[in-house]
């Protein structure tokens, strides 16, 4: 009995000492946390930004770099927040980072609409940053109703690739890409293989990853920039779908290609279809040189601007434009702090850092002509035909509306009918128009 | 807590001795209550209110970035007169009960080969079993590359067997849904399981009573096994028939390759996943509301039919 009481009151003991201990030990914790934050002098600035792996390493290099200039900054960031909707909730319950990438930008309608996030005019015009810098569309690209409510730091563009060993196999001169779409169909056609059996093994023209760069090559426009109401049914959008109808149904049709093509290794492999041979001619973006040089230094092959329709010869050097969106959420604790990280972000020294990192293009102009980038590793010579092509008046992109997403995504579905025969494109563009503009009416 | 109140004021007499007996009995409800606490206040913040809020904003406009605002029956009128896409969403997912006769048939099918007395039975019972285990985003990737039409080893079996195997599964939009199916068969061994249990829970008398009356396997297996484990084969079909209309994970994992979630031409666009995009992708929540509560009528009425003709073909023992 005594001994169990014993060993009670001990435990008891023990008991009191360990939350003695712990309560110590969560003060001086906390004494600690207070000591930090009384520094005013120090902001913490959150980022959610889409970047992962050695990408976001990237990314860090130059939060890094802008502390060093900064020493009373201190950056926190969130990497791989590539799935903007959870970025939207967190805005929708108040709990927003201070600065955000969308890595979708379709999503900046419908923020900007809703004054989720803060329009940047007026800060735009105080900060001393000229629209003139800017590679114009990259700008446009953050514009809601011509109202800016967000920053680009690196874009996107599209270029056309192909394989010199392919156009040899195929007796077509590597040296001399297709000067016109038509040109490019006939050779998509005389560059698609197949083996006994008849099935494909190598597509002369790789499905493209999106048909914009295609409907603007024709002049169509997305949106009519006069009245703002959308224009899927533009003369122009329905000859570009048309223009790839054609290469796809001389070539086995529309579920033969995709069958195959849901063969392609990951993109940022060496398994990529281009660089195994799996496709002889693909749109693709800026990155693919220095990717090139990575997955596969033994590749031959040359960049050139996607060529245009004979009959539109004015619309050659057409590219279609995206970009790395950077938005301050309205209810950002920080919003002065963050706009300064952005109006950085624009100098020569982060743009040229960043890109140089990413392989993306800049969006300043004087980054983009700037030597440091197009000189170097022997893969810079056909990244700056990207540099040209952004830095060209016939940069194109998605317009930002309230219902982006719905247009876009209709669009998509809409070209599968229109590439299985189901709809006529005029038909199947109609039908989006009035789909999508019922929505943005409400 | 009203319950609280209302046995207060029928506080018996201090001198009853059943005064005694109703505090101890309010004592353990207390105690019960703050047992059941944790998970009662989690029903009802994260289960029950979420249900009565998707009930309002089923009637009201709300873009998620701004306030919902009242529309009446918009949401719904909407919804019926869509035909490309609701509708086509309906019938992709009313497609998919093909799948549901087929899978109750295998998976008593392979139970009932299962439930022989044969040596290393538990081997083979594990090996159907396992499938079922993966994790759904899991098998969806493994099948996005047996079911590849280029090096898929489903398309290549079919060439050992010298059967038609040029099939382009998910990239065709008449052989995408057959492929879900193909590809959920795999996993049956979930049903199957229970079937094995219930197998195993059949009386021996009845066979040895239906022996003697000279029964053959065929008539043992319609007039004996059939009737004991139908509770459990209502169970798996009210469970397929749930499951069917919620079909979601697979074609989320699986299409978009070349294009949008639902390809191609929106052959695997399924209900569920029309109402996901709809309430995260196209900021219509108020509509994505309204689709679930059709999509829980829809569920309700279902199982309410295989509820009702249950009585014609389940019989439990016990019962007349």
């Amino acid at each position: 009995m005594s001994n169990k009481r014993s060993f009670k009151e001990h435990s008891e003991l023990f008991t009191l000492g360990a939350i003695c201990i712990l309560l110590c030990l969560t003060a001086s914790l906390t004494g600690c946390g207070r000591a930090q934050a009384s520094r005013k002098d120090i902001i913490e600035l959150s980022i959610w930004s889409m970047w992962s792996g050695p990408e976001e390493q990237n990314f860090l290099r130059v939060l890094r770099r802008y502390e060093e200039l900064h020493p009373n900054i201190h950056i926190k960031n969130l990497g791989a927040v590539s799935d903007d909707t959870k970025t939207i909730r967190a805005l929708v319950a108040g709990v927003p980072p201070d600065l955000c990438t969308l890595s979708d930008a379709s999503y900046l309608g419908p923020l900007a609409r809703n004054q989720a996030v803060l329009s940047m005019d007026k800060m735009f015009q105080e900060s001393g940053l000229k629209s003139a810098d800017f590679v114009p569309s990259s700008l446009n690209l953050c514009r809601y109703k011509n109202k800016l409510y967000g920053l680009p730091f690196l874009i996107d563009d599209e270029a056309m690739l192909w394989n010199k060993q392919a156009f040899r196999e195929a007796g077509l001169d590597p040296d001399r890409p297709p000067k016109t779409l038509e040109e490019l169909a006939e050779y998509a056609v005389k560059l698609t293989k197949r083996d006994s059996e008849g099935k494909i093994t190598r597509l002369g023209l790789r499905p493209p990853p999106d048909y914009w760069v295609l409907m603007a090559l024709f002049g169509g426009r997305l949106i009519d920039p006069v009245t703002g109401k959308i224009t899927p049914d533009d003369p122009g959008n329905a000859a570009g779908l048309k223009w790839y109808k054609g290469v796809v149904d001389r070539v086995g049709g529309f579920s033969e290609v995709n069958a195959f093509a849901s063969g392609f290794g990951r993109d940022a492999s060496a398994s990529n279809p281009f660089y195994t041979g799996k496709v002889a001619i693909m749109f693709n973006g800026e990155w693919n040189p220095y990717w090139i040089s990575r997955y596969a230094p033994q590749l031959d092959y040359g960049v050139a601007p996607i060529p245009a329709p004979a009959a539109c010869p004015q619309n050659a050097g057409t590219t279609w434009l995206g970009g790395n969106v950077f938005c301050i959420p309205t209810e950002s604790r920080h919003p002065k702090e963050a706009w300064d990280f952005l109006v950085w972000a624009q100098t020569e020294e982060a743009q040229v850092m960043f890109a140089k990192d990413m392989n993306n293009v800049p969006n300043q102009l004087s980054a983009i002509r700037s030597p440091k980038l197009r000189t170097g590793p022997p893969f810079r010579a056909k990244y700056s035909i990207y540099l040209d092509l952004a830095d060209g008046p016939k940069a194109k992109f998605f317009p930002a509306l309230p219902a982006t997403n719905l247009y876009s995504s209709q669009m998509i579905t809409s070209v599968d009918k229109i590439m299985l025969g189901d709809l006529t494109a005029e038909n199947a563009l109609a039908g989006v128009r009035v789909r999508v503009q019922k929505e943005m009416d409400k | 807590m009203t319950v609280f109140a209302a046995s207060d004021k029928k506080t018996p007499p201090a001198d009853d001795p059943h005064g005694r007996m109703a505090r101890a009995n309010r004592r353990d409800t207390r105690t019960g209550l703050s047992f059941v606490a944790p998970w009662l206040v989690g029903f009802l913040i994260f289960t029950l209110y979420p249900i009565i809020a998707s009930l309002y904003y089923s009637f009201c406009d709300y873009r998620v970035l701004s306030p919902p605002h009242w529309v009446g029956l918009r949401n719904y009128i909407d919804l019926f007169t869509d035909h490309d896409y609701f509708l086509q969403s309906l019938w992709n997912t009313a497609f998919m009960f093909i799948e549901l006769p087929i899978g109750l048939v295998l998976g008593l099918a392979i139970a009932l080969l299962l439930n022989q007395k044969l040596k290393g039975m538990a081997f083979f019972r594990t090996l159907y079993y396992v499938p079922s285990v993966v994790p759904t985003v899991a098998s969806s990737i493994l099948w996005l590359w047996l079911l590849n039409p280029d090096y898929g080893l489903v398309n290549k079996s079919l060439a050992l067997l010298h059967l038609p195997h040029n099939f382009t599964w998910l990239n065709d939009r008449v052989w995408a849904k057959p492929g879900f199916i193909v590809m959920d068969l795999w996993s049956v061994g979930g049903g199957m399981i229970i079937y094995l249990a219930s197998l195993q829970g059949v009386p021996q008398y009845l066979y040895e009573a239906a022996d003697l009356d000279g029964a053959s396997p065929w008539d043992k297996l319609r007039h004996v096994t059939i009737p004991s484990i139908s509770p459990v084969i209502f169970f798996n079909l009210i469970l397929g028939v749930i499951g069917t209309f919620q079909y979601f994970t697979q074609a989320f994992v699986m299409t978009g390759a070349n294009g949008s979630v639902g390809g191609p031409a929106n052959s695997t666009l399924f209900f569920s996943l029309y109402l996901y995009q709809n309430a995260f992708q196209y900021f219509r929540m108020g509509y994505a509301c309204a689709m679930a509560w059709v999509l829980f009528i829809f569920t309700l009425i279902a199982s309410a039919v295989v509820f009702k003709t249950s009585a014609g073909w389940v019989y439990y023992e016990g019962e007349k």
